[in-house]
C-alpha cells in the first residue's frame, strides 16, 4: 500500500516535471504566436469600424456590417472569390501532381551526380523572385514593346495566328498554372522523395522477384505508398486554398483590368483597395472574411482526410 | 477724392514702425528656431542617392547649428510609398513630414485630421516665404486652410510630347507644332524607322491621353480647347468634367469624362493607334522606368513630357545609344505660347505635409525655412558642390556623379531651381513659359477638393470600374463601343448617380461660397 502511493508521488513529480520542460520548449512558439499571429488579431476591429486615420483604430466610430456589406455587394465579390477558388485548385492539383511525377521520376534516375543535378535543377525555380518571373514572362509572351515575344514567334512558324496575350483573360488561369508548376514541381518533388526514401527496400525485391517492371512498381507500389503524404499537402493547401498567391499574380498581372475576369483573386483586391482608396475598415473586412472561409475550408479538408485515411490524418 | 501727402515725420513713423515688425517677425522666427532639437524625420519616396551619407552630414553639421536639430531622411521605395505612408500616419509613427498629393492620399489624410494646418504659419519663415508665390499659397489652400508646403518648379504643368527632332526632320518634318503634322510624323516612323515605335505608353497614366487637364495627348479638342479641367473624388477613380459656364450660371454640371465627345474621338484615336502599331501594345503592364531606358536606347520616337524642365535629362543617355538623337518639344495647342492661356489650377503636384499626430509644426518649417537658402537648397538637392556637380552659368548644372535627390517631395522652389546643361532650347523656352503664373488662366473650380467622405464605399467601388473597364480603353486593347458598354454599365451598378449628386452638390457649393 505504502509502496504504491510512493510510486504514485514519483509518477506525479516526473510528470510534472516533464510539464515544465514541455512548456519550456514550447515557450519560444507561445511568444512567437502571441506577438505575431494572436496579437495582431485585435486589429481585426477595424472590420466593424469607420476607421479614421487620426482616430485611429480603437477611436473610430463603430459601423457593423457596413465593411462587409460594401464588399458583397460591390458585384467583384462572386468573381473574386470563385477566381481564388478555381487558380488556387489549379495550383494546387497541377504542382501535387507535378511534383510526384518529378519525384516518380527522379527516383528512377540511377548515376547520383546526374540525379542531384536535376533535382537542384528543377529546385531552382522556387527561388526565383516574381518580378524575374513577370519580366520572363512578359519576354516570352509579348516581347518588347508587346508586338511579338517567344511563343508567338513559334506560332508564326506553324502559320498560326499571333496572339496578344496580355489581352486575353481566357489564357491566364492556364499560364498562371503553367508558371505555378514550374514554381513549386521541383520543390514539392523533394517533398514526395522524402517520402519515397521511407519505402522498404523489401516490397521493391519482393516485386522484383514476382517479375514487376520498373514503371509497375512505380505504379503499384511507390505512388499508393505516397498517398498519404500527399494527403497531408492536400489538406495544408486547402487551407490556404482562399489565399490567393499574391507576390506571383499581382508582378504578373498587375494593374491589367483585362485580366481581371480571370485572374483578379482576394489578396490582389484587397490590396489594390488599400492602395487607392487607403480604406482600412473594408479592407480588414475583406481579410477576415477570406480567413474564415479558410478556416472552414481547412476544418471540413481536415474531416474529410480523418474520414478517408484516419492513420495518417493531421488531427 | 482727396490726395494723401507723406511728410518726414510720416515716413519716419512708418518705417519705424516696419523696421520694428520685421525685427519682430525676424526674431520670432530665430526664437523659435533656436528652441528646436532633436531630428526632424522626412519621409521620401525613391531612393537614398549615392553620396547622401556625405551630403547628410554636411547638412545637419550646418543646420545644428543653425537651428539645433537635425534631419532625418527615411526614404521608401516608389513602390509602396503610397501605402507606407499612409500606414505611417495610421500607425501614429513620429515623423514630422512627408510627401503627400491629391493624387496620393493628401485629400483622406486633411479629412480624416491626420494633417497640422499649416495656415499662416509661412508667414513665420521669410526664408520659406520669399520663396513661395503668394498664388501658389492661395492655390493650394483648401476653403481657406493650408495643409501642405506646395512643392513646384514652375507655376503651372501641362503634359505633352518629347520627340526624336533627329527623326523629324530626317523625314522633313522640322518642328511640329500641331495634331495633324504630330500624327503624320508618327505613321512615317511607323513605316519607315523599323525596330521603332512611334509613342511610348506606360502604365499607371492611364488618363493622361485621353481626359483633359487641360489638355490630353492624343484629344485633338483639348489641343483646340485647352479650358478643360478634370476634377475627382480621391487619389484615383471617375474623373468628372465640369460645365464651361459653371461660373455664370452657377451650375456645376458634372459629367463622367466618357460623355465628353473629344475625350471619346481620343478613345477610338488611341484604339486607332493601337491597332496600327503607333503605340506599344504592353502599355498597360510596362512601367516608367522600362520605357524611359527602351527611348534611351532608341526604341521609341516620342515620349511623355511635362513642363517641369526634366525631359531633356533623357537626352545624355540617348546620345550614348543614339550620337545623333536630338531631342525637342511638341505641346499640345496647336499654336504659340504666346496665343494660349489655357486653364491651370495651380495646384501643386507634391506638398509637404506635416505630421498632426507627432509631427513639430515649427520643427518642419524650419527645415523648409533652411532648405530655402540657396546654399542649403543646392546641397541637398544636388550634393556636394565639386563632387556631384558644378555650376554652368548662374542657374545651370552641370552633374558630376549620379546623385539624384527627390526634390520635388521636400524642396522645389521655382526661383531656386538649376537648369540642366542638358536641357535644350526648346525647353527652356517651354520652362520659362510654365514658370509664369500669367501665361495661364485659373480654373472657375481651382481650389474645389471634393469631400470623398459622403460617398466613400461609391467612389471605392467605382474605383475598381475605372482600373478594370476604363483602362483597356485608355491603352487602346479593347473595342472602343462594346468596352464603353461595359464601362458605363459597372459605373452605374458601382453608383455613378451617387457620386455624379455628390460631385454636383458640393461643387455648386463651391461657387455659391465664391459667389
Amino acid at each position: 500500500m505504502e509502496h504504491a502511493a510512493q510510486d504514485r508521488r514519483r509518477r506525479r513529480r516526473i510528470s510534472k516535471r516533464d510539464s515544465l520542460a514541455l512548456l519550456l520548449l514550447a515557450a519560444p512558439g507561445i511568444v512567437w504566436f502571441t506577438v505575431f499571429a494572436y496579437g495582431p488579431m485585435v486589429g481585426l476591429v477595424v472590420a466593424f469600424k469607420d476607421f479614421n486615420i487620426r482616430q485611429g483604430i480603437f477611436g473610430s466610430p463603430w459601423n457593423g456590417f457596413a465593411n462587409f456589406r460594401y464588399f458583397l455587394s460591390s458585384g467583384d465579390a462572386w468573381t473574386i472569390v470563385t477566381n481564388t477558388l478555381v487558380l488556387n485548385a489549379l495550383f494546387l492539383t497541377a504542382s501535387l501532381l507535378a511534383g510526384l511525377v518529378l519525384a516518380l521520376m527522379l527516383n528512377e534516375i540511377r548515376g547520383q551526380f546526374y540525379r542531384r543535378f536535376m533535382q537542384s535543377s528543377i529546385f531552382f525555380p522556387y527561388f526565383v523572385s516574381p518580378i524575374v518571373i513577370s519580366l520572363m514572362l512578359q519576354a516570352i509572351l509579348s516581347g518588347v514593346g508587346g508586338r511579338g515575344g517567344i511563343v508567338n514567334d513559334m506560332l508564326n512558324v506553324f502559320d498560326l495566328p499571333q496572339l496578344a496575350w496580355y489581352t486575353t483573360p481566357g489564357a491566364w488561369p492556364w499560364i498562371l498554372t503553367l508558371v505555378k508548376v514550374w514554381q513549386l514541381g521541383g520543390y514539392t518533388s523533394v517533398i514526395f522523395l522524402a517520402a519515397i526514401t521511407s519505402i522498404s527496400e523489401e516490397v521493391y525485391e519482393a516485386a522484383a522477384i514476382d517479375g514487376a517492371s520498373r514503371a509497375r512498381m512505380a505504379l503499384s507500389i511507390t505512388t499508393p505508398l505516397l498517398l498519404p503524404t500527399m494527403g497531408i499537402l492536400v489538406v495544408l493547401g486547402v487551407g490556404r486554398i482562399f489565399f490567393g498567391d499574391f507576390a506571383t499574380i499581382y508582378a504578373i498581372v498587375q494593374d491589367n483590368g483585362i485580366l481581371f475576369p480571370t485572374t483578379d483573386v482576394i489578396d490582389t483586391y484587397v490590396f489594390r483597395s488599400l492602395r487607392t482608396i487607403g480604406n482600412f475598415g473594408t479592407t480588414a473586412a475583406i481579410g477576415l472574411f477570406q480567413s474564415v472561409v479558410g478556416f472552414v475550408f481547412v476544418t471540413a479538408a481536415v474531416l474529410v482526410q480523418r474520414r478517408f485515411q484516419k492513420e495518417s490524418a493531421i488531427l | 477724392m482727396g490726395t494723401f501727402r507723406m511728410n518726414r515725420r510720416h515716413f519716419l513713423a512708418l518705417s519705424g514702425a516696419a523696421g520694428i515688425g520685421a525685427a519682430m517677425s525676424g526674431g520670432m522666427s530665430r526664437a523659435m528656431a533656436q528652441s528646436l532639437s532633436g531630428a526632424s524625420t522626412a519621409v521620401l519616396p525613391s531612393q537614398a542617392p549615392t553620396n547622401w551619407a556625405a551630403v547628410l552630414e554636411k547638412a545637419n553639421a550646418a543646420l545644428q547649428a543653425e537651428h539645433g536639430f537635425t534631419l532625418n531622411a527615411e526614404f521608401i521605395n516608389w513602390g509602396s510609398y503610397g501605402q507606407q505612408a499612409l500606414l505611417k500616419f495610421t500607425a501614429g509613427a513620429q515623423f514630422d513630414t512627408a510627401l503627400q498629393a491629391l493624387w496620393l492620399n493628401m485629400a483622406q489624410l486633411q479629412q480624416d485630421g491626420a494633417l497640422a494646418d499649416l495656415t499662416g504659419q509661412i508667414d513665420k519663415w521669410p526664408n520659406l516665404k520669399a520663396q513661395i508665390a503668394p498664388k501658389l499659397i492661395e492655390a493650394n489652400t483648401w476653403n481657406g486652410k493650408l495643409w501642405g508646403i506646395p512643392q513646384v518648379n514652375s507655376a503651372a504643368r501641362v503634359q505633352h510630347f518629347t520627340v526624336r527632332q533627329d527623326l523629324a526632320e530626317k523625314h522633313g518634318f522640322g518642328e511640329i507644332t500641331d495634331y495633324d503634322t504630330l500624327e503624320r510624323f508618327f505613321y512615317t516612323i511607323k513605316e519607315k524607322e523599323d525596330g521603332v515605335t512611334p509613342y511610348s505608353l506606360v502604365s499607371n497614366s492611364h488618363w493622361i491621353y485621353a481626359v483633359p487637364t487641360p489638355t490630353a495627348m492624343f484629344n485633338q479638342h483639348s489641343w483646340e480647347n485647352p479650358y478643360t479641367m478634370q476634377y475627382l473624388f480621391a487619389g484615383s477613380g471617375l474623373r468628372f468634367l465640369f460645365a464651361k459656364d459653371a461660373a455664370e450660371t452657377g451650375s456645376s454640371g458634372p459629367i463622367p469624362f466618357w460623355d465628353d465627345e473629344g475625350v471619346i474621338a481620343a478613345l477610338r484615336k488611341i484604339r486607332q493607334y493601337y491597332n496600327d502599331g503607333i503605340v506599344n501594345a504592353d502599355g498597360m503592364n510596362v512601367d516608367r522606368a522600362t520605357i524611359d531606358s527602351q527611348f534611351q536606347t532608341g526604341r521609341f520616337a516620342s515620349n511623355w513630357a511635362m513642363t517641369d524642365g526634366s525631359s531633356s535629362n533623357q537626352l545624355a543617355a540617348l546620345q550614348r545609344n543614339v550620337p545623333e538623337a536630338r531631342l525637342g518639344q511638341v505641346m499640345p495647342f496647336g499654336k504659340p505660347l504666346t496665343a494660349v492661356k489655357p486653364v491651370q489650377t495651380f495646384q501643386a503636384d507634391n506638398m509637404v505635409v506635416v505630421n498632426a499626430n507627432g509631427g513639430d509644426v515649427d520643427r518642419a518649417l524650419a527645415l523648409q525655412d533652411w532648405l530655402s537658402v540657396k546654399e542649403n537648397h543646392d546641397l541637398i538637392e544636388y550634393g556636394i558642390e565639386g563632387t556631384d556637380w558644378e555650376a554652368a552659368g548662374d542657374d545651370g548644372i552641370k552633374q558630376l556623379s549620379q546623385y539624384a535627390f527627390p526634390g520635388y517631395a521636400l524642396l522645389w522652389r521655382s526661383g531656386l531651381e538649376r537648369r540642366s546643361s542638358f536641357m535644350t532650347e526648346s525647353e527652356k523656352t517651354i520652362f520659362d513659359w510654365a514658370q509664369n503664373y500669367d501665361n495661364f488662366t485659373a480654373d472657375t473650380f481651382a481650389s474645389f477638393i471634393p469631400d470623398v467622405t459622403p460617398v466613400r464605399e461609391a467612389a471605392a467601388a467605382m474605383n475598381n470600374v475605372i482600373i478594370q473597364h476604363a483602362n483597356p480603353l485608355f491603352y487602346g486593347v479593347a473595342d472602343v463601343d462594346a468596352q464603353l458598354d461595359k464601362l458605363k454599365s459597372a459605373a452605374d451598378a458601382a453608383g455613378l448617380d451617387v457620386l455624379q449628386g455628390e460631385m454636383e452638390k458640393q461643387a455648386n457649393a463651391y461657387l455659391a461660397a465664391r459667389a
